[in-house]
Parts: C-alpha cells; structure tokens; sequence
C-alpha cells in the first residue's frame, strides 16, 4: 500500500508536501525494476530544480537512469547519508529512502493520486 | 517498422558519445549505430571516478560515457549504439540486456565463433581489476572460454518520452590496456577484416530480427547532427565533464 498523503509522477517519483516543502523520492515500484543499486547521485542544497527536469541520477548494475523533479524550487535539504545506504531504497522507499527536500515554488500539473498511480503501476507491469 | 542502421567511420571519443546521445535525444526512429575510435580510447562509465585511472599511460585519449558500467579501453572492436523507445525492448532492464546479446550470439555462431550467455553462478574468480566492465562478467554477459567478450551498458530517459540507449562493444582483438578480455581473434585464427565486417553486418541483421524491425541504411538528421556537434564541444570534449566525478 502507497502512502496516500503523497503525490506521484508517471516516472516514478513520489512527493510529499508539507507547509510548502516537498520531500522528494522514487517508489518502490522503480526501485523493484532498477534492481542491484550501486550510485546515486543528488543535487547540492541550494540548487534550483525545475518541473519535469532531471534533479538527480541512478545506477543500478544496468542503467543510469535519470530522477525527475515534480515540482520546482530550492533544494533546502538532501538525503547525504542515502548514497551510502542504498539498500535503504529497498527498505523504506517513502521514509528513510527521502532523497531531497524543496521550497516549492510550483508544482507539476500532472502529478496523480496514490490510487491513480497504483493503476498506472499496474498497466506498466 | 524500419530500424535506421548507421555505419559511421572510426571517429574521436568525444563525437562519438555525442552522437550517441544526440541519437537517445532526438532520433524519431530506432536506430542502430555502428562505429569505430580513432584514436583508440578509454571511455569512462558515467559514474565512475577520473582519480582512479591516473595510471593510464599519459596522454590516453579518455571520455566519459553517458552509460554507465565499467571503464573499456576502445581498440579493435565492433561498437555499436542503439537509440530506441523504451516499449520496443523488453520491459526487463535484464531481459532487454538478453535480447541484444542472443543477438550478438547469434551473429558470432554464424561465422563459427562460439559464445554464450553467462548464467548466475557461473562468475569466474579471476577478477584482474574491476574498474574495467571486461574484468566483471555478470549474469546474462556474453563470454567465451577466455572471457568477457561483448561490454554493454545503458542510459534510460524518461523525458521527453521513455528512451533507452544501449551500448555494446565487441572486442575483435585485445586491447593493450586490457588483455584480460577476451576477443574474435582468440578463438579465430582469420580474424582479419574481412571476418569483422561480416561479423558486423550479421550483428544488424540479428538485432533488426530481434527487435522485428528491418534494417534500413541511413544517415543523422540535421537537427541530430546539430546536437552532436553541440554536445561533442559543450559537453563530451569538455575537461570538466571527464573530471566531473
């Protein structure tokens, strides 16, 4: 079950808005089909990320893939500990796998319900 | 569907990786790119660190891929690219993997050279150094009696549509920065010119099966060839990029 006070985007990124901060990650979903996790890299705090552009890059034993940013603003806030815990992605995908916090200046249009993206999920395989 | 096939001369490290990228960026159609180094080249996988290859002999011509995976020395191989929408390979990051290579396997046993794909708990011990992609074969690499034969690595893009593209280098005799791997000339006596270009054009032919497309030859677009160009300067021939990690 997908913690439903989150919002997602089609490319596997969850966000969590609280008194104007998003609290950013990927899903479970994207972590089971990355597998065998090996680099991460984040964004520094105090960059901007924008709508839709990539804010950060994963490798798994297979492919480098890039992390999409639902919302623009200011990075205030990053995971540092989780490059070194990648097994955390596995583990706690929506809490202790959080990967960076933003001052939201705006937010995507296409992000979609927990339910909606359950569907999607499972559309995908 | 058409599968563009592009068979592009030997060329510098830096336009080769940004074509390839031009190709993930821009190509409309799935496309197949065939190229050689020159000069031969060490090209880094994306994540990995400049610091560790200060013992390369000085002046080794070096890029950094946008795949990722270990660091090959490019000498006498078959390099290939393929640019295409993610719906046409197989959903499994791995199963995609094996696609190309049955390919690849499949090319090579046409022209008697016998390989395979390695299974899960068959990893040699023998691990020279693992900054190099030939020094780790994995489950699913294709390999021969003497070792890792074909490196492969990939970069997916979500946006602006889901994109894959993979590389793939078929060593055809070893390189000298690593003579661990193995290679066409080890198990073929005649492993002259001659054998390479076939063994290329029946890796186009297996790949175009695979993927159920036909093989067409083709040529970059203008806008392709603008971003190649672009990102050959801005990016790949940028010191900044080979030291970004």
């Amino acid at each position: 079950m997908r913690p439903t006070d989150c919002s997602y985007q089609k490319s596997h990124e969850w966000c969590k808005i609280e008194n104007g901060i998003a609290t950013i990650g990927i899903t479970d979903f994207a972590v089971s089909h990355l597998s065998d996790l090996v680099f991460l890299d984040l964004p520094r705090k105090g960059a901007s990320v924008t709508i839709g552009e990539s804010f950060g890059e994963i490798e798994s034993v297979k492919a480098v893939s890039s992390l999409y940013a639902p919302v623009s603003g200011e990075v205030i806030d990053i995971n540092k500990d989780l490059p070194d815990n990648l097994e955390w992605l596995a583990q706690e995908p929506f809490a202790k796998a959080w990967m960076i916090k933003v001052k939201v200046t705006a937010k995507s249009p296409d992000l979609i319900t927990a339910a909606a993206y359950d569907a999607h999920c499972q559309a995908e395989g | 569907m058409l599968l563009r096939v592009l068979r592009d001369d030997p060329a510098p490290a830096a336009w080769n990786m940004a074509v390839d990228e031009a190709l993930l960026t821009l190509a409309a159609t799935p496309t197949l790119r065939l190229y050689g180094w020159s000069p031969h080249a060490v090209s880094l996988g994306y994540f990995q660190r400049l610091a560790d290859f200060t013992d390369l002999p000085s002046g080794t011509p070096m890029v950094r891929r946008l795949t990722g995976g270990g660091a090959i020395h490019h000498g006498d191989e078959i390099t290939f690219s393929l640019a295409l929408d993610t719906h046409l390979l197989p959903r499994d990051v791995h199963d995609s993997y094996r696609l190309v290579h049955d390919a690849a396997i499949a090319a090579l046993k046409r022209h008697g050279i016998a390989s395979s794909c390695l299974a899960a708990g068959e990893l040699p011990a023998a691990r020279p150094s693992e900054r190099w992609c030939f020094a780790l074969p994995g489950r699913g690499d294709v390999v021969t009696p003497t070792g890792k034969l074909l490196g492969s690595a990939q970069r997916r893009i979500v946006r602006p549509r889901p994109r894959v593209l993979h590389h793939g280098s078929l060593v055809v005799r070893r390189p000298g920065l690593t003579p661990f791997v193995a290679s066409i000339a080890d198990t073929c006596a005649n492993a002259d010119d001659r054998l390479e270009h076939a063994v290329r054009e029946a890796l186009v032919e297996q790949i175009a099966a695979a993927l159920g497309t036909v093989p067409t030859a083709g040529s970059l677009t203008a806008p392709e060839r603008a971003l190649a160009e672009r990102l050959a300067t801005a990016r790949y021939g940028d010191a900044a990029f080979l030291h970004a990690r």
